[in-house]
């Protein structure tokens, strides 16, 4: 446990040392927020507007989903990184077991995209019409975490399993453009799911239905904004997509990155 | 007593490069133990298969009383390493590392503020210790990584051409701290291609080249294995005599005499400190007087090529 929080604490520190960048980050996404708002209101379809009440109230949180998703992902950009630079060699010769610094290292990652994502979620519990009770916030705050640990372990097992920065970042826009466009992040499900009468590929459809982005994005709507109905589905496919990456990403860890 | 490292076989092989190959070698408890060698001579690799960093493809070692494949907690417990590039994020600044490496190495919060100052002030890097690793001059980086180790003070310290980069001054200051974190009970395996420090340092060197250890010994029975390795130039008052030469071949330890000048002898021989009395006292009984004697011993430069076949120089350049 000792060694865990060493690395907590080495990850979050650099984390800090990037604080301005971050503020500036986090004033960007609030920034997108309100002018995508405004534009998309204006451009949506009258009866979409109504069905979501408003473009604003329906992205903000999508937008704390993918703030979420970039910041937690930043973990595997820096372990990326440290083995171009063969700084993984030194993590790796630490009186630590595998294990310890393979879950440090995801939960950091998680962590990390809790805090950064903590303003954005602010602004929807403001700004949102609903207000959750106690048991939907620690909720939306466990779903939210276990999304980031999944993020943080599947940017881990990329990272190092990717030698070089280019294939790490070919790597990490496959992964947000499949995520993010394939999600109800910008748009809602059931338009997404109205496309399959279009000869739109249902692949793509069950992808977005399954997006770990999009549940958790649906899960806090359904809380603050009353729409759509929640579902234990939703938390079951986060659950999972965590489970998964953070084993993925100790595995990684503990194997493949040894190997060479 | 038993080594507190024990190498049985250990080979690494990278696709079909072999780069340790069928290593074998035991650490003595206290010694410094250097490993000489060229670039891609095995070392590094070596020191990394040591720490459990990288897995063996072939055979062991025990580290304390711990298999690297086994337990490489335990032994990763036991160690300290000072890697041959620094191993740090550039954003990074010394403080940070070498106190969070204090940290992760169990230091008490008291120990661990009086070491880092004691340790970075030593090293010159006090007034550095904010600036981001970026701003550090390559000798500067490597004194950081050198920290780490002088702080953790370790059971089994390994370092990693520990003062390559660094002016003459501050390798001096790193060899008298590596010889007192000796002295003060830790095993030390100083990987290096400096002969003039594994020679200075080392209680034992081991010769690797191409990935196998080729001979370990003390400096001194490295040097003395080479026969006829030691020379003395003499110079008499008058012309040597039949009878001096015949005299001096029948030394033990004399391989040949040359005469290079009438008044001017060269002996190649072995053991100089031992034969050498023996044969001034020959010279004075023949009553021929010395006006000057000069001994040269062989350096491990003279080491390396008699178990190589190569100067490291020409090493390096056949292993690049």
């Amino acid at each position: 446990m000792k060694a865990i929080i060493h690395i907590l604490e080495h990850d979050f520190r650099n984390f800090f040392r990037y604080k301005w960048w971050l503020v500036g980050l986090i004033s960007m996404n609030l920034a997108d927020l309100f002018i995508m708002a405004i534009v998309y209101n204006r451009m949506l379809n009258p009866d979409v507007t109504n069905t979501i009440g408003g473009y604003f109230q329906f992205f903000a949180p999508g937008l704390t989903v993918t703030g979420l998703f970039a910041s937690a992902f930043m973990i595997g950009r820096e372990i990326n990184m440290e083995r171009r630079r063969e700084v993984h060699h030194y993590m790796l010769s630490l009186p630590m077991t595998r294990f310890e610094l393979a879950m440090g290292r995801v939960l950091s990652g998680g962590l990390r995209g809790m805090l950064y994502m903590s303003p954005l979620l602010a602004t929807c519990l403001i700004l949102l019409p609903n207000v959750p009770t106690i048991e939907q916030f620690l909720l939306i705050l466990a779903v939210l975490f276990l999304l980031a640990t999944g993020i943080s372990g599947l940017s881990i097992a990329i990272a190092v399993s990717t030698s070089s920065l280019e294939k790490f970042i070919t790597a990490r826009g496959l992964v947000y453009y499949t995520l993010f466009f394939c999600s109800s992040v910008f748009y809602p499900l059931y338009l997404i799911q109205s496309l399959a009468s279009s000869g739109f590929p249902t692949v793509l459809i069950t992808l977005a239905e399954i997006n770990p982005l999009s549940n958790a994005s649906d899960m806090i709507r359904s809380f603050l904004l009353g729409y759509p109905s929640f579902s234990p589905t939703m938390v079951f496919n986060v659950v999972v997509f965590s489970v998964i990456f953070t084993l993925s990403a100790a595995f990684a860890y503990m194997k493949i990155i040894e190997r060479k | 007593m038993a080594p507190i490292i024990r190498i049985t076989d250990l080979t690494k092989k990278f696709g079909n490069v072999t780069a340790v190959d069928h290593l074998n070698l035991e650490v003595e408890e206290g010694e410094i133990l250097g490993l000489l060698g060229p670039n891609g001579a095995g070392k590094t690799t070596t020191i990394l298969m040591l720490a459990t960093v990288i897995r063996p493809t072939d055979g062991t070692a025990t580290v304390g009383e711990y298999d690297i494949r086994k337990n490489p907690e335990k032994v990763r417990g036991l160690l300290g390493i000072a890697f041959q590039e620094p191993k740090m994020l550039w954003v990074s600044t010394p403080w940070d590392i070498v106190n969070w490496h204090a940290k992760v190495c169990g230091l008490s919060t008291e120990e661990r503020k009086r070491r880092v100052k004691e340790v970075l002030e030593s090293l010159e890097m006090w007034e550095a210790r904010h600036r981001n690793v970026h701003a550090l001059s390559g000798g500067m980086r490597k004194r950081v990584e050198m920290a780490k180790v002088l702080i953790q003070r370790p059971k089994i310290a390994i370092v990693d051409e520990p003062t390559a980069q660094i002016d003459i001054v501050g390798k001096h200051r790193i060899w008298n701290m590596l010889t007192e974190l000796r002295d003060e009970g830790s095993t030390i395996i100083l990987a290096t291609n400096e002969l003039y420090e594994a020679d200075v340092l080392s209680d034992r060197v081991g010769i690797i080249h191409r990935g196998k250890m080729l001979v370990c010994d003390t400096p001194k029975k490295l040097k003395d294995s080479i026969l006829g390795g030691d020379i003395i130039d003499i110079q008499l008052e008058e012309a040597a005599s039949p009878d001096i030469f015949q005299e001096l071949k029948k030394f033990k330890d004399v391989v040949d005499v040359l005469q290079l000048k009438p008044f001017n002898l060269r002996i190649y021989l072995n053991k100089v400190e031992e034969v050498i009395p023996k044969i001034v006292n020959m010279l004075t009984k023949k009553d021929s007087p010395i006006v000057s004697l000069r001994m040269t011993e062989p350096s491990l430069d003279d080491v390396f090529v008699h178990y190589t076949g190569l100067t490291i120089e020409e090493a390096q350049k056949s292993g690049e």
